[in-house]
């Protein structure tokens, strides 16, 4: 349940962002970044709706690499 | 650029390893990966990789499920919670409702959710109806789970509360003097909200290597790396091997969320018994968001001692790391993902779902 999947910025209004991830997008709270500045473009480790820290492009696509493995593997 | 896994591994297998080390793992999602990329398989057999206390499902007291299902079974209630908890079975007989997800077929109006933002639109898009919370989480969860209710949710909006801190789990079994490994991989996410420093004790008071890690094959090895070479060289410290995102002081609006809305105390973990200091509370400005102050209890309050683990099932041992999931004495016989006895075989954190995911079929009788 601990699992954050990172997505990438696509609009920011207030503490919401829309956030794009392999083509599925979904509303994220930035609330508990408020004390960071977010842009479009960025990336962010999202957890149950809320974004939890800011993260690379580059970590955020090993991340999701280790996320096609380990399905892959759960449905053989 | 970090090294790749296969470097690490290479790395591993040119340490100068002892006879048997043990190390453990605190998290369902570092449990998935580790078992999901075949690491148990490829490192030496010296080294035991153990799933410890790691999923919140599986350690949420049996009595606070029941208390889920006759509230929302006896009150007009509109009950929400995370997908995992809905198959989470109680204690009583198959002819009673044994789970959320029987007591929704038996007409109470439940409803599994992905966020604690969906449990406030519910309780906006059904003002004239009370909404429940179940919610059930580590610290990753309920920073979120915060949030929302430090952000100013709906006044229909009630919580029943069942989330737990993990790491006075791992110091209960530090202090437990057999604790049953001999290294720690902390959990990265955890760490991510909390802070690296929150594990410290391991090695200060304990003298244990440890190492927070992500969730990649190359973060989780160079997690395993470090541990053994601390091993080894008798050199202790709290390492982290997941950087990028684990900053040294965590996240502190996050931080300061939970501690807005939640108080700690003492709280009892399914199967384990009461952990000093690991349990959320509302704080007294949310108390009238308490499902029990709202609607009263609902049978939970009298099973705090009966209820515990289903008969015959292991659970207990599994999530402590006492036992492999494949030792327990109903793995793959009464138990498996489609009929599940216990909860370490319904949740996708829990041990016993992730190694008969991943193919895990022989049973390994201790």
């Amino acid at each position: 349940m601990c699992l954050a999947i990172p997505m990438q910025i696509l609009e920011v209004d207030g503490f919401n962002a829309r956030c794009e991830a392999k083509g599925v997008e979904r509303e994220v709270s930035l609330f508990m970044l408020q004390d960071q500045t977010v842009e479009p473009g960025e990336f962010v480790m999202v957890h149950v709706g809320y974004a939890i820290q800011k993260v690379s492009a580059e970590d955020a696509r090993s991340s999701w690499e280790l996320f096609d493995q380990m399905l892959a593997a759960e449905d053989a | 650029m970090m090294a790749s896994a296969k470097t690490w591994l290479e790395r591993i297998r040119k340490l100068p390893l002892p006879e048997k080390i043990r190390i453990m793992n605190v998290c369902g999602g570092h449990e998935r990966s580790i078992s999901a990329a075949g690491i148990r398989g490829a490192l030496p057999p010296q080294i035991e990789l153990i799933p410890g206390p790691g999923c919140p499902v599986c350690i949420c007291p049996e009595e606070d499920v029941y208390e889920a299902i006759h509230l929302a079974l006896e009150e007009d209630v509109i009950l929400v919670t995370f997908g995992d908890m809905l198959r989470v079975p109680v204690n009583v007989s198959r002819r009673d409702v044994r789970s959320l997800e029987q007591a929704r077929a038996a007409g109470a109006d439940i409803r599994p959710i992905a966020s604690p933002t969906e449990a406030a639109a519910i309780a906006r898009d059904n003002p004239e109806r009370a909404v429940v919370f179940f919610a059930a989480g580590f610290e990753t969860t309920m920073a979120p789970v915060a949030a929302m209710l430090c952000e100013g949710a709906p006044e229909n909006l009630f919580m029943l509360l069942s989330g737990r801190l993990t790491w006075p789990a791992v110091a209960m079994l530090l202090d437990s003097g057999e604790p049953g490994f001999d290294a720690l991989i902390a959990p990265g996410h955890v760490a991510t909200v909390m802070g690296p420093e929150e594990w410290s004790f391991v090695v200060e008071q304990h003298g244990l290597p440890a190492a927070v890690a992500g969730f990649t094959s190359e973060s989780l090895l160079a997690a395993m790396y470090s541990v053994l070479r601390q091993y080894i060289e008798d050199r202790r410290f709290l390492d982290n091997c997941y950087p990028e995102v684990v900053r040294e002081d965590g996240n502190p609006a996050a931080r300061a969320r939970l501690e807005q809305a939640f108080d700690v105390g003492d709280a009892n973990w399914r199967g384990i018994g009461t952990i000093p200091g690991s349990g959320f509370a509302l704080k007294p400005w949310l108390a009238q968001r308490d499902s029990v102050t709202a609607f009263g209890h609902h049978g939970g309050e009298e099973r705090k001692r009966a209820g515990q683990m289903p008969k015959g099932c292991d659970c207990a041992k599994v999530v402590l790391g006492k036992i492999y999931p494949n030792q327990c004495r109903i793995y793959g016989l009464a138990c498996t993902p489609r009929t599940p006895v216990g909860p370490c075989m319904v949740s996708d954190e829990g041990a016993c779902r992730i190694w008969w995911s991943n193919g895990i079929r022989n049973r390994d009788v201790a």
